[in-house]
């Protein structure tokens, strides 16, 4: 197999805060193919966004600060590169789309002039085209209608769908390899968020890209993600394809979010409980203090690691229950335990 | 956006015009002292007091009708005709473009340096945040706020003038005339006034610029452009300083009026520089009426012409501002 276009190893990244260091992403692995669509999910403040920001280091450093694991791109590790070198990648290699379209524009400039601002800064394009006309092309291929005539309007003129269109146009002014997509639907109608997720399809199967896409919502992650990592407070909990994820989940927490789902029979429409505290994670499994299935095992020493489900090379759970070795019975409750399903 | 400038030109004029309704309403109804002063000064050489009050009210037009005083007085005020000042003497007019250089000479550069260097630094401990360079531009903030400006400028004079002797602690205003404005002398002469007038306006300029920059560093659009590519020199300045540019406006109208109007007073006392500060100063104690009434109508006018360049950019300076229909 071919080398993976990112691969984020053991990755963590902490907040030195007056309350004490932030724990927010702590070990995560995944790699992303060319491509490819990862989801990251995970309920809110697991640490989805501040893995997503670490990879360009776009995080604010301080507090922020990547203290461990490598992120390997196209042969590069980009937790060691400078500064200058990052700036290379932002936006040309590696793009981001963010989940508020509303904020995601400067108001003093046009859109045509931020747009062009990618291209002016790395060099891209044609030469011989004027960067006004490979504005107009990008925002054409986005679907913002009458493009010509829009490209001299300010953001405020834009509804928050068009916004988050010239945001995409913006982020693909480079023909990145990696779109990082930090829930960019949340914010739009429903509606408009199929346009958007169908708009993202196309353009990755024209581009090739590999895309990154961050979100809480499952049902988005179905429709659009060959493959899944499931997070909760700065842990990998399950990672695995989407029929993996959706047939089998595995580990408690995702079947948690699975029975948040409406329609798929579950019956809560919250999980019990709250996040840990980040600064003071609970010992052993994260999710434990929240598990119905937790046992003494779970409340003592270290995440377990991501043990192999179904013994599929492409899925795995990190919960004792799926421990070659482990002896106290099969994961009670749950269809599609341990070898259980189907 | 035309249109509407014209219609801000147009409705500053109406505000002069009521502003000075206002005062002319106040002039008729306080007393007036200038009488009583000069009808006194007037009968102690030798006149008769109902004669001298005669002349007096007569040379003042205090015996016209309240109608055509008031045409009169706006008319006048319109043409820079601005009345007679009893303490000095001369013509108000004639007092204040005496007065004004004096004022400008230092208020203006003092104006232009705190305004570079206050927002320069500003932005500087806005894109360092929590360094030592941030923590000494904050001290000195606020050291330069809240330290007074008369208290600063005698521990001045105290250190500085009886330590080198070249640097004059008062103000010998017959050098600008025989040695000229610029000249060697005159600038040293300004050294001190200007450098306390200056941290007391810098101080107030780097706090605000440095809270406008950071909070436009926390906006989205500042990630989004550092998302794609942007180097830090280019976040700062095409995109927080841009945007911190619009609210600082007003920061710098407020200064030009901090500056003229306390600062000036101030330090032209401590110093005695015959200028506006100094002139304003005495017309108070003197109980001029007309010339403190003049005084205060160069401070509204100021304020109400900054206000007009504040709107005026704020229009240029953002494209959300909807200036259509107004
Ligand atoms: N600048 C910061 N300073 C301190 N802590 C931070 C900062 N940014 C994020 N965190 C912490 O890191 C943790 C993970 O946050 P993150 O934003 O990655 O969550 P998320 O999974 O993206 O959630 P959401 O779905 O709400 O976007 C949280 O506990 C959060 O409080
Ligand atoms: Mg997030």
């Amino acid at each position: 197999m071919s080398e993976p276009l990112l691969s984020v190893s053991d990755l963590e990244t902490q907040f030195h805060t007056d309350a004490g260091t932030v724990f927010a992403v702590d070990g995560v692995s995944f790699d992303v193919d060319h491509g490819e669509t990862v989801a990251i999910v995970g309920e809110s403040g697991s640490g989805k966004t501040v893995t997503s920001e670490s990879i360009t280091s776009i995080l604010d450093t301080p507090p922020g600060e990547i203290v461990g694991g490598t992120i390997t791109f196209d042969g590069m590790d980009l937790t060691t590169l400078s500064e200058t070198a990052l700036q290379d990648v932002r936006g040309k290699r590696i793009s981001h789309i963010f989940q508020n379209p509303q904020n995601g524009l400067n108001p003093v400039y046009t859109v045509g002039r931020q747009i062009g601002e990618a291209i002016r800064i790395h060099d891209h394009g044609d030469p011989e085209v004027p960067v006004q006309r490979q504005v107009v092309d990008l925002l054409d291929k986005t679907g913002i209608p009458e493009a010509s005539a829009r490209v001299d309007d300010y953001p405020h003129e834009f509804s928050g769908g068009m916004k988050q269109r010239v945001l995409i146009a913006m982020a693909l002014a480079c023909d990145p390899d990696l779109l990082i997509a930090d829930e960019p639907t949340t914010a739009l109608d429903v509606t408009i968020q199929g346009q958007i997720l169908r708009l993202l399809e196309d353009l990755q199967a024209e581009h090739d890209m590999g895309i990154i896409f961050v979100t809480h919502d499952l049902g988005v992650v179905s429709e659009i993600a060959d493959r899944v990592v499931v997070m909760y407070a700065g842990k990998v909990m399950e990672t695995g394809t989407v029929e993996d994820i959706f047939r089998n989940p595995s580990h408690p927490y995702t079947r948690a979010l699975m029975d948040c789902l409406p329609g798929r029979g579950g019956s809560m429409d919250r999980i019990e409980g709250s996040l840990p505290d980040v600064t003071d994670p609970p010992a052993g499994c994260r999710f434990s203090p929240r598990c119905e299935h937790a046992t003494e095992a779970c409340r003592s020493g270290d995440q377990p690691p991501l043990w192999g489900v179904d013994n599929g090379d492409t899925h795995e759970a990190s919960c004792v229950y799926y421990d070659a070795e482990h002896d106290e019975g099969e994961l009670a409750g749950g269809e599609g335990a341990t070898g259980g399903h189907q | 956006m035309k249109w509407y400038i014209v219609k801000r030109v147009l409705w500053t004029f109406v505000v002069m015009w009521i502003a000075l309704t206002l005062t002319f309403g106040l002039l008729v109804a306080s007393p007036d002292t200038g009488q009583t002063k000069s009808v006194m000064s007037c009968s102690a050489s030798g006149g008769d007091a109902q004669q001298c009050r005669e002349q007096y009210r007569e040379r003042q037009n205090l015996d016209k009708p309240i109608t055509e005083r008031y045409v009169n007085y706006v008319t006048n005020m319109a043409t820079l005709n601005w009345g007679w000042s009893e303490s000095r003497s001369q013509s108000v007019m004639a007092a204040i473009s005496e007065a004004w250089p004096y004022t400008a000479q230092y208020a203006i550069p003092v104006l232009v340096v705190s305004t570079i260097l206050g927002y320069g630094l500003g932005l500087y401990s806005a894109y360092k945040p929590y360094t030592k360079a941030d923590y000494l531009g904050s001290f000195v903030g606020f050291f330069g706020i809240s330290i007074p400006n008369f208290w600063f400028a005698l521990v001045l004079i105290i250190l500085l003038g009886t330590h080198f002797e070249f640097i004059s602690t008062y103000y010998q205003s017959g050098i600008p005339i025989n040695q000229g404005w610029a000249s060697m002398a005159n600038i040293t002469q300004l050294l001190i006034p200007s450098f306390v007038l200056l941290t007391a306006s810098l101080a107030w300029q780097m706090r605000y610029s440095r809270a406008q920059a950071i909070e436009q560093m926390n906006q989205e659009f500042v990630k989004v452009a550092k998302a794609k590519g942007a180097s830090q020199w280019r976040l700062m300045i095409h995109h927080v300083f841009r945007m911190a540019a619009v609210p600082l406006t007003t920061s710098f109208v407020s200064s030009l009026l901090a500056i003229f109007w306390s600062g000036s007073v101030i330090i032209e006392q401590i110093f005695s520089i015959p200028g506006l500060g100094l002139m304003t100063f005495t017309a108070i104690t003197e109980q001029d009426t007309t010339l403190v009434l003049a005084t205060t109508m160069i401070t509204v006018f100021l304020a109400i012409i900054g206000n007009l360049i504040e709107d005026v950019s704020y229009t240029i300076l953002d494209p959300r501002i909807d200036y259509g229909d107004r």
